[in-house]
């Protein structure tokens, strides 16, 4: 009786949440559950997620990035198509020049795209960064090899008037040297970031079904819950014992 | 006898199964880039030279511009040949959800060819195709900045037939625009 009691007095509040976590799952569609998404990051963190900071270039007081999808994006603002990686960015005193995966970006200083220099337009296929130097465009083209003859790294000089490209007479460490890296963006920019993109996110239907089943807690989790319900098998036992001894 | 006739006969099986998945493995795929630009640009002049001029896009030009592809027009200038009364540019328009280049040759306010330089999305790249690309000859700018002939769209190919019909619009009136202030400029 004693025991009853005490069995009942602990495990109430459980069996009170696993009630109304079965309830939301047996009717998980018509509540639509599996529509809701949560992206916060500690429970990304919980679920093995890894959430990445989203880097980028700070120029002229401006923040350049690749949303993540096909935009670059500045300050916010989607300016340009661009396949990422964003690997360089490079200033000089008339514009701003983006590398991505399908080209070169020519922006104005305040971020404006004036023009896009893609492969199809005779930008190498594997150039790799570009950098400025005196207010002259660099871009570094990694080495390849056509028909098994290889072909060492190059230096080209861009002109972005004429699109023109020639060979520059420039070691590729002095360029390298002086080159921009990534940097993780500030607070502001990442939240924005993740509110426009869709990265990785779990649905509520998922979370609740763990903290159901108790795998949102790992094994130990688990064992709990089937504790639980080997301590509902005794409850319902010795409640009976109690009933038919009043009786 | 009949052993062999058996293994003969798994055998064959075998290296046709083989031969009909890797003929299939190499079937058609629509993307890639045909040709480059630059390239291009040579072909279509030659065995001349055309001079490589730039557009730049004013307001009003943007304006228009975004009209003809139900669109924002991004960048601020556009590279374009011209020899005479003949111009070439390279345009590109998504058609699903990468972008086509296409290159648009005009001469005295009428198309001569259109030619898709690069297509890279998995389907619809039956646009690239001469017997498609043909129909755009000839063609010339309505007063409400469409094309005066009828374009047969391609079954399954609809967006990128669409994004052609708005580049192709869109190089002639880029063509108006720079015939006209080329007219305006000379003495």
């Amino acid at each position: 009786m004693l025991w009853h009691r005490r069995l009942g007095l602990s495990t109430f509040v459980v069996l009170i949440f696993l009630a109304i976590s079965g309830f939301a799952l047996n009717h998980s569609p018509g509540l639509k559950l599996n529509q809701i998404n949560l992206s916060s990051n500690w429970l990304l963190t919980w679920y093995g997620f890894e959430v990445p900071t989203a880097e980028g270039f700070e120029v002229g007081g401006k923040w350049f990035y690749q949303d993540g999808n096909q935009a670059l994006v500045v300050d916010g603002n989607s300016v340009a198509s661009c396949t990422a990686p964003l690997s360089a960015i490079a200033q000089t005193t008339d514009g701003v020049f983006a590398l991505c995966a399908d080209g070169l970006n020519l922006l104005t200083t305040d971020g404006q795209l004036v023009e896009q220099f893609g492969t199809v337009d005779g930008l190498p296929a594997n150039t790799q960064t570009v950098t400025v130097l005196d207010n002259r465009i660099y871009l570094t083209i990694g080495s390849s090899s056509i028909n098994s003859v290889t072909i060492d790294s190059v230096t080209m000089e861009f002109n972005s008037d004429s699109l023109g490209l020639t060979v520059a007479d420039i070691a590729p460490q002095t360029l390298k040297d002086i080159q921009q890296t990534a940097m993780p963006l500030p607070k502001l920019l990442q939240k924005k970031l993740k509110e426009q993109s869709s990265g990785p996110s779990i649905s509520l239907e998922t979370v609740i079904l763990d903290l159901h089943s108790g795998r949102f807690f790992g094994q130990f989790g688990v064992f709990f819950i089937d504790l639980i319900g080997l301590l509902v098998c005794i409850l319902s036992i010795t409640g009976l014992m109690a009933w038919m001894k009043r009786r | 006898m009949l052993k062999k006739l058996y293994r003969a006969a798994l055998v064959t099986a075998a290296v046709a199964c083989f031969a009909i998945t890797s003929l299939t493995s190499f079937s058609v795929s629509a993307k890639g880039v045909f040709q480059s630009g630059p390239d291009f640009f040579t072909e279509v002049f030659a065995p001349q030279q055309a001079e490589p001029k730039v557009l730049w896009l004013t307001p009003e030009i943007r304006a228009q511009a975004a009209v003809i592809l139900d669109r924002p027009v991004r960048g601020l200038r556009i590279r374009y040949h011209q020899r005479d009364n003949k111009t070439a540019w390279i345009l590109e328009e998504i058609g699903k959800e990468m972008p086509i280049t296409i290159g648009v040759v005009v001469e005295d306010d009428v198309i001569q060819q259109v030619k898709i330089l690069a297509y890279r999305e998995s389907r619809g790249g039956e646009v690239r195709y001469p017997a498609y690309t043909a129909q755009y000859s000839g063609a010339a700018l309505q007063a409400d900045y469409r094309l005066d002939q009828n374009i047969d769209g391609i079954t399954g190919a609809t967006l990128s037939v669409w994004a052609v019909n708005k580049v192709a619009a869109l190089a002639l009136y880029y063509h108006a625009v720079v015939i006209q202030s080329s007219a305006t400029h000379q003495p």
